[in-house]
C-alpha cells in the first residue's frame, strides 16, 4: 500500500513555484536582451526582467527563511530551527557519504543512496535534498546575491538608497578584481551577470532534468507544485522510527 | 542629461564668474563648453587676469604628441586665442618651443632665449608654474628611468626637477593620467616600467609616489584628451575654483574632474545611437547605423561627457562617426579595451575560450551526465 507524508507545505510549494518562474523569466529576458533574440521587443524584454527581480528576491530572501523558520520552530521550537536549518541545506558528512554514493552508482558500483530521509517517530523529514542540491544551494545563494548586485549597476550606474551611492560602491568593489580578467570595473560587472545567468541554466539543467529523466517524472512535479506529498515507496527515501530506536 | 545641461545654462544666465563658488564654477564649464563659457564670461575672465599671468610648463615623456595636437585643433577659442584670455604664459612646450637644445662637446650652450634646456632649467629652479605632463614616465629599466631620455637625462629626472617646484599638475592624456597606450600588455611595458603622474593604470600612487613627491594632480585622460577639458581645468586652476588643499573634491576616484567625467553616467547614456539600443537594434557588421555594441563599443563602461560636449568644435564624436567608443578615457585602456571590436563580454578567460564557451562546454557536460544519470536509474528501476 502506499503511503503518503507532507514533503512541502503550501509555504514551500509556493515559494518553489515563485522562484522557479521567476528565474525562468530573468534568465529568458535576460539572454533575449543579451543576444537581442528577435522574440520580444527590447522594452517587454526590460519590463519583464525588471518585473521578475522583486519577484525572486523577495522569494528567495523572505519566503525561503520564513519558511524554513516556521517548519523549524514546528519540528522543535527555537533549536528546531537551527536543527532544521543545518539538517536540510547545509551539506554535511551525510550529504558526503550519499554524494559518494551516487557517484560510485552513476559508475556502475553500489546501490543509488536514499537520501532522503524520514523519520516516523518525530513526524517529520531528517533531510530532504539530493545532496548535490544542497551544494547549489549555497552556490545559487551566493549567485543570487552577486547577480542582485550586479543588476543594480547595470539598471543605473548612480543607483543609491537614503543617500548611500550603492551603485559606485559595488563598481569600486568589483574593480578591485576586474583587472584579473582585464576588464574595467564596469565591463567586469556586466561580464559577472552574464556568467551567472549561465550558471543558473547550468544549474537548472542538472537540478530539473536530472529529476524529469527519473522512471516516473510527474510525481515530482506533482509534489513541488500541487500536493506537495511524497510517496514512501520512492526508491530514494528511507523511513527511520527514532520512538522505535529510543524505546 | 540633456534637459539638465539646458537648466544648468539658463540658471548660469546672469552669474558673476568671479563671485562663483567652486560647485557652481565647475558646472558652468561642464555645461557650457570652453567656448560658450569664453564667450559668456570672457569680460569677467579679462578682469580676473588684468593683473595676474599664468606659466605653464608643458612636458613630453613618451607619448604620440595627439593631445598637443588636439590642444592646437581647439576652435573657440583656438589655442592662441585660450592662451591669450586666460592670461597663461606657456613658457615651455618642446613642441612648439622656438628654442632648441644646444650642446657644444655635451656641453649646454648660449642662453635660455636660444637654449631650449637651459630655459627648463631656469623654469624649474624659479618654480611657480602649472606643469602639465603629455605623456607616460618610464621608470625602467631598473628604477633608472633611461627608456626615455631628452637632453641626456631621463625624462624621469626631468619631471622630478619640474614637479617640485609646480604649483599643480595636469596629466594631459591618458598616457600621463594612466599609463595609457605605453601600458598595452607586452614585455615593452615590463621592461621600460612606464607609469602615469598619479596613477599607473587603475593603481593610485605613478611615479609622483616613486619620487616621493606630493603635490596636486588633476588627471585628464582621453586619447586624445578633448581641448574644453583642458583649457577649462586650467582655468578653473588659475581663477581659484580648484581648491588645491582639497582637491580630491573635485574629482573622481582616478583622479579625473567630475564635471568631464562624471561618475554618474557613461558615455552610452548619451549616445545619439542610444535609440537604436533600446530598440534593439544592434549592428553585426560596421556602417549599418544602428548600436555598436556588439561591434565592441564601450560606451557602457566609459565615463566622460563626449555624447554631449562631441568634438571638432561640437561636430561629432566616435559613434557618430561609426567607430565604436574605445572608452579611452579610462584608467584600463587599452588592455581592457581589446580587442576593440570584440563585446567585453567575449574577453578570453581560459586557453582562448571565453564565458559563452565555458557555458556552454558546462551545459553540454551537464545534459549529457543527467542523461546518462536517468538511463542508469531507469534501469536499475
Amino acid at each position: 500500500m502506499t503511503e503518503n507524508v507532507m514533503r512541502y507545505d503550501w509555504i514551500g510549494r509556493w515559494t518553489h513555484t515563485f522562484h522557479a518562474i521567476a528565474m525562468l523569466v530573468l534568465i529568458f529576458t535576460g539572454l533575449v536582451i543579451y543576444f537581442r533574440w528577435d522574440i520580444m521587443s527590447m522594452h517587454n524584454a526590460r519590463t519583464l526582467h525588471m518585473v521578475s527581480v522583486p519577484v525572486l528576491i523577495l522569494t528567495n530572501w523572505f519566503l525561503v527563511p520564513y519558511g524554513i523558520i516556521v517548519q523549524g520552530y514546528a519540528e522543535g521550537g527555537v533549536k528546531g530551527i537551527i536543527t532544521h536549518f543545518y539538517n536540510n541545506y547545509i551539506f554535511n558528512s551525510r550529504d558526503a557519504k550519499h554524494l559518494s554514493q551516487a557517484i560510485k552508482n552513476f559508475f556502475g558500483k553500489g546501490e543509488y543512496p536514499k537520501f532522503t530521509i524520514y523519520d516516523k517517530g518525530k513526524g517529520h523529514y531528517i533531510t530532504r535534498l539530493h545532496p548535490l542540491f544542497k551544494i547549489f544551494i549555497v552556490l545559487e545563494g551566493i549567485s543570487i546575491f552577486l547577480i542582485f548586485l550586479t543588476g543594480i549597476v547595470l539598471y543605473d550606474v548612480n543607483w543609491s538608497i537614503f543617500g548611500l551611492p550603492i551603485a559606485q560602491w559595488i563598481t569600486t568593489i568589483f574593480g578591485w578584481f576586474a583587472p584579473f580578467l582585464n576588464l574595467s570595473s564596469l565591463s567586469f560587472i556586466r561580464w559577472v551577470h552574464l556568467a551567472l545567468t549561465y550558471f543558473f541554466i547550468f544549474e537548472l539543467i542538472c537540478h530539473a532534468l536530472i529529476l524529469q529523466f527519473a522512471p516516473k517524472p510527474f510525481n515530482y512535479w506533482k509534489t513541488i507544485f500541487i500536493t506537495g506529498k511524497e510517496d514512501f515507496n520512492n526508491p530514494v527515501v528511507q523511513v527511520i522510527d527514532s520512538s522505535k530506536d529510543e524505546a | 542629461m540633456a534637459s539638465e545641461k539646458l537648466n544648468v545654462i539658463d540658471n548660469l544666465q546672469n552669474l558673476d564668474v568671479l563671485q562663483m563658488d567652486r560647485r557652481t564654477f565647475m558646472k558652468a564649464v561642464a555645461a557650457l563648453g570652453a567656448s560658450g563659457f569664453v564667450a559668456r564670461y570672457g569680460t569677467s575672465l579679462a578682469k580676473a587676469m588684468e593683473f595676474s599671468k599664468t606659466k605653464v610648463v608643458w612636458l613630453h615623456g613618451a607619448e604620440c604628441t595627439g593631445c598637443s595636437i588636439s590642444a592646437l585643433n581647439a576652435y573657440n577659442p583656438e589655442f592662441a586665442d585660450a592662451l591669450e584670455k586666460l592670461n597663461i604664459s606657456l613658457e615651455y612646450h618642446e613642441t612648439i618651443l622656438a628654442q632648441q637644445g644646444l650642446f657644444v662637446d655635451g656641453k649646454l650652450v648660449n642662453t635660455s632665449e636660444l637654449n631650449g634646456e637651459i630655459l627648463l632649467d631656469e623654469l624649474a629652479n624659479e618654480g611657480g608654474y602649472i606643469l602639465v605632463v603629455e605623456g607616460s614616465i618610464p621608470n625602467g629599466p631598473d628604477n633608472t628611468g633611461k627608456a626615455c631620455i631628452l637632453g641626456g637625462h631621463p625624462f624621469k629626472d626631468i619631471v622630478e626637477k619640474t614637479a617640485r617646484k609646480a604649483d599643480a599638475i595636469v596629466a594631459i592624456g591618458t598616457c600621463a593620467s594612466y599609463g595609457g597606450i605605453t601600458t598595452t600588455n607586452c614585455d615593452t611595458k615590463e621592461y621600460c616600467d612606464f607609469q602615469g603622474m598619479s596613477f599607473t593604470e587603475t593603481t593610485p600612487g605613478g611615479i609622483l609616489k616613486i619620487l616621493g613627491i606630493d603635490k596636486p594632480c588633476i588627471n585628464i585622460p582621453g586619447c586624445p584628451a578633448h581641448p574644453d577639458w583642458f583649457f577649462l581645468t586650467v582655468a578653473a586652476l588659475i581663477l581659484g575654483k580648484l581648491d588645491l588643499n582639497n582637491i580630491g573634491a573635485a574629482l573622481d576616484q582616478y583622479g579625473r574632474p567630475k564635471p568631464f567625467y562624471p561618475p554618474e553616467s557613461t558615455i552610452h547614456d548619451n549616445c545619439p545611437r542610444r535609440g537604436y539600443y533600446d530598440r534593439g537594434i544592434l549592428d553585426k557588421e560596421i556602417a549599418q547605423g544602428g548600436c555598436l555594441w556588439k561591434l565592441g563599443c564601450k560606451a557602457p563602461y566609459a565615463h566622460s561627457d563626449c555624447a554631449l560636449r562631441k568634438w571638432n568644435n561640437g561636430l561629432s564624436l566616435c559613434m557618430q562617426a561609426g567607430g565604436p567608443c574605445l572608452a579611452c578615457v579610462e584608467p584600463t585602456f587599452p588592455n581592457a579595451s581589446m580587442p576593440f571590436f570584440e563585446e567585453s563580454e567575449k574577453t578570453e578567460i581560459l586557453f582562448g575560450a571565453n564565458i559563452g564557451h565555458v557555458a556552454l562546454f558546462a551545459i553540454g557536460v551537464a545534459v549529457v551526465a543527467a542523461g546518462v544519470h536517468a538511463v542508469r536509474r531507469m534501469k536499475k528501476e
